[in-house]
């Protein structure tokens, strides 16, 4: 196919930022309703056969990832602190790549429960936090659920969960093939009365849609997929939109401003190229699909004179509730081999501990899977509680790797003001931009969840049978992939940044539709209800479009 | 040094001692028919697809191990001799050798060579610092002998003495990413690392898995409805 290129002076009807998981639907669905679209991306087209099997280049080279000597961040605590940066690197982990942090998830795909979108109501709130309602159903979400099901791929078995939402469709393939891990947690939860379920996974366990099935070569998670089973934006949405004839992928092109007229509308996207030439898009109306980091920071960075606290700031609440989504990991050791390091990372999961349970004495809700935990490098270098950590024992404890299995859970985050994204002070990224600035303490209810799964998945494994189990330790976050909250939702322009359709309180042609706009954090898998919120978010978007109401 | 996770999340980024400057530019470019084929062919991929071009792949992959290989004693390009005898004692108390290959068989101390000489040069002068600390230390504690010429009980003690420093957790990281990143960086010398704890870089497996998996009946439903709420 020839993709099609704009030149900067055309009107293009849309220009999407990021290329993510959101940004792909976004860009797929409004290019396939007509529209103009370039799709603004900040990292290189990287295609299937670019991928390697390569754990210190993905893991500590920022091989997919943003890299911290180009685009540094600083982090603290609590407002009282001076941020500093992390001498390991980054805090926010995401991918930087055409596709995005799609390239190289895990593709967990649980859809969010009826109870997450309605929790304030049902709980009476939290005091001292922001959680609040969502102003959509879970009932309004769902065949969106089920177009990402079905046109993104997912993997599963509907109505395996007793505790799974309505849902209007089968999954459109059966789940993957299980594996050790998924039969010993399986086994094990089965014994304490829980109710293990095949894990829905945005990986193809069959061909579907022109791509093939999984051939479990294990390298998934921090990964891009070398068979294009993985149902990344990248092999997904993203060709699909190129093949209307009306998208472009604009690649290595990165926007950091968007400048407004005087009477507040948005003219378009100023980005620097892959030369570091500053450019300029016109458009008619913008979509943010950056990210929960970099859409605040785009927003914050685009203030003026007339904006002082940035775009579409006027609640200021842009960058704030940050959520990262907390979690716990068990390790267990077993008498015969699993392998886990074959396949996808994770076949079984619970979850009976989904909701908040006022009689545990604190708010909080998640699930537990099975999985090994990552491949052999990042596996070796993990730290268990008690654990010897060199010598003689500690290689016989490599010497376990076929024989190990793990049990993560996770978690709620409760949206906290404290916890935000802003513009350091004083830090630019290589390209003179000024810096991402995170700070971030759970709130204690976030950390009793931890614990208390790390207990459940403890109990799970012992009842499987492990021989020993090994706990690793539940700390406060400092580094997080899952960037959510931070352009949150809601009908009160004083209080959310976006509305129910996605458009902002404040600019009638700039909409924002990624992590940074969930109103709570789920229970750690979010990327599913991501891509559901931009299918529904573009079919309002184009809606508005025909309308001549942007 | 620690391995630092975001627990909830499903990426898991173990801390480096600093963050590196530069990547590695070893891969081959791929062609652009190459490129084209995997862009358009995708119903056609899947173990289909890998039998036709894993051998390219391997190959290079192959041939860049090779040329690494060559010099037979491979010479080092940033630590020095004195220095490089001491780095490796270090890797084989870490990782020792035995009944089965350690630290030192992986060739980790070459990982770590050309790591400095590299993709970690920009830490290279803060390594070689530390590790003149480490020296100067060990030295005051044992007569002046270097810690490569100490007892293995010797140079057990004294890293047990210094097992909390960050040049310990350095050392630490190092010796266990050289026994198991992939074997272009110069560690995990014929796979060695990988063979210790039975991992296998294969492309494509098939189910079974493991031995659990095997004989499992299929899932069963459930006749009871949780507690759904």
């Amino acid at each position: 196919m020839t993709a099609r290129r704009f030149r900067p002076e055309d009107l293009v009807d849309f220009a999407v930022v990021g290329s993510g998981a959101a940004g792909g639907v976004m860009a797929r669905e409004l290019s396939q309703a007509g529209f103009s679209v370039v799709l603004f991306e900040q990292g290189p087209y990287w295609h299937a056969g670019d991928w390697e099997h390569d754990e210190l280049k993905y893991y500590m080279l920022n091989g997919i990832t943003n890299d911290p000597a180009q685009s540094p961040q600083t982090f603290r605590k609590d407002p009282s602190q001076r941020a500093e940066r992390i001498s390991a690197g980054n805090g926010l982990y995401y991918a930087r790549r055409v596709g995005g942090s799609s390239v190289h998830f895990t593709a967990n795909y649980w859809r969010f429960h009826e109870i997450d979108f309605i929790e304030h109501s049902r709980l009476g709130g939290v005091p001292g936090t922001g959680l609040e309602d969502w102003p959509i159903t879970y009932a309004e979400l769902e065949p969106y659920y089920s177009k990402v099901e079905w046109e993104v791929g997912v993997s599963g078995l509907a109505g395996a969960s007793p505790f799974d939402p309505p849902r209007s469709r089968p999954y459109p393939m059966p789940p993957m093939p299980v594996k050790s891990s998924g039969v010993l947690f399986e086994r094990g939860a089965r014994k304490l009365g829980l109710h293990p379920f095949p894990a829905p996974m945005a990986i193809n366990s069959v061909a579907h849609r022109g791509r093939p099935g999984c051939v479990h070569c294990g390298f998934c998670m921090g990964f891009g997929c070398e068979v294009m089973a993985k149902s990344s934006s990248l092999y997904t949405m993203i060709p699909e939109a190129e093949a209307t004839g009306r998208c472009e992928v604009r690649a290595e092109s990165y926007v950091f401003n968007l400048p407004a007229d005087t009477k507040g509308r948005l003219t378009g996207v100023r980005y620097f190229d892959r030369d570091r030439r500053e450019g300029f898009q016109k458009a008619r109306a913008v979509v943010l699909c950056a990210n929960g980091a970099e859409t605040p920071r785009l927003l914050l960075n685009s203030a003026s004179s007339r904006l002082p606290n940035g775009l579409a700031n006027s609640s200021g609440l842009v960058g704030k509730y940050l959520m990262f989504n907390q979690g716990s990991q068990v390790g267990g050791v077993f008498e015969h081999p699993l392998n886990e390091y074959k396949s996808a990372q994770v076949t079984r999961l619970v979850h009976d501990f989904y909701d908040s349970d006022p009689r545990r004495g604190f708010y909080g809700g998640g699930g537990i899977d099975a999985r090994i935990g990552p491949q052999p490098m990042l596996w070796a270098l993990r730290e268990e509680e008690g654990a010897p950590r060199w010598g003689a024992a500690f290689k016989a404890r490599l010497q376990e790797f076929t024989h190990s299995m793990a049990a993560w859970g996770h978690t709620t985050s409760l949206p906290l003001e404290s916890n935000s994204i802003s513009i350091d002070p004083q830090l630019k990224d290589a390209w003179g931009v000024p810096a991402i600035r995170t700070t971030y303490r759970d709130h204690p209810d976030d950390l009793a969840m931890a614990r208390f799964l790390r207990e459940q998945g403890t109990a799970i494994l012992e009842a499987a049978g492990a021989l020993r189990v090994g706990r690793e330790p539940i700390a406060e976050s400092q580094f997080a992939v899952h960037l959510l909250g931070t352009c949150r939702m809601g009908n009160d322009p004083a209080r959310s940044v976006v509305d129910r359709f996605h458009r902002t309180h404040d600019v009638r042609n700039l909409f924002i539709c990624d992590g940074s706009s969930f109103v709570t954090s789920g229970r750690g898998q979010p990327t599913m209800t991501i891509q559901a919120l931009a299918f529904r978010a573009a079919e309002h978007i184009g809606r508005f479009a025909r309308a001549n109401e942007i | 040094m620690h391995c630092v996770r975001t627990a909830a999340a499903d990426l898991m980024r173990p801390t480096l001692p600093r963050e590196n400057k530069n990547m590695p530019q070893d891969d081959p470019p791929l062609t652009s028919s190459r490129r084209a084929f995997l862009g358009s062919s995708a119903a056609a991929l899947g173990g289909a697809w890998l039998a036709t071009y894993w051998p390219q792949i391997a190959a290079a992959a192959h041939a860049a191990h090779e040329t690494a290989a060559a010099g037979g004693a491979m010479a080092f390009q940033f630590l020095t001799a004195e220095e490089a005898a001491d780095v490796e004692a270090i890797g084989a108390q870490i990782i020792p050798s035995g009944d089965t290959p350690g630290a030192r068989e992986a060739h980790v101390v070459h990982f770590i060579d050309l790591a400095f000489a590299g993709f970690f040069a920009g830490e290279a002068a803060d390594f070689r610092k530390q590790l003149a600390e480490f020296r100067a230390g060990c030295g005051t504690a044992n007569a002046d002998v270097a810690f490569a010429s100490l007892s293995q009980a010797q140079q057990h003690a004294y890293l047990q003495s210094v097992e909390q420093t960050p040049f310990f957790g350095w050392l630490r990281f190092l010796t266990i990413a050289g026994l198991l990143a992939s074997p272009k960086y110069g560690g995990n010398k014929d796979g060695l690392g990988w063979k210790l704890i039975g991992f296998e870089d294969n492309h494509v497996f098939t189910p079974p898995f493991g031995y659990y998996d095997r004989d499992y009946p299929g899932f069963v439903p459930y006749t009871d409805a949780g507690r759904k709420t």
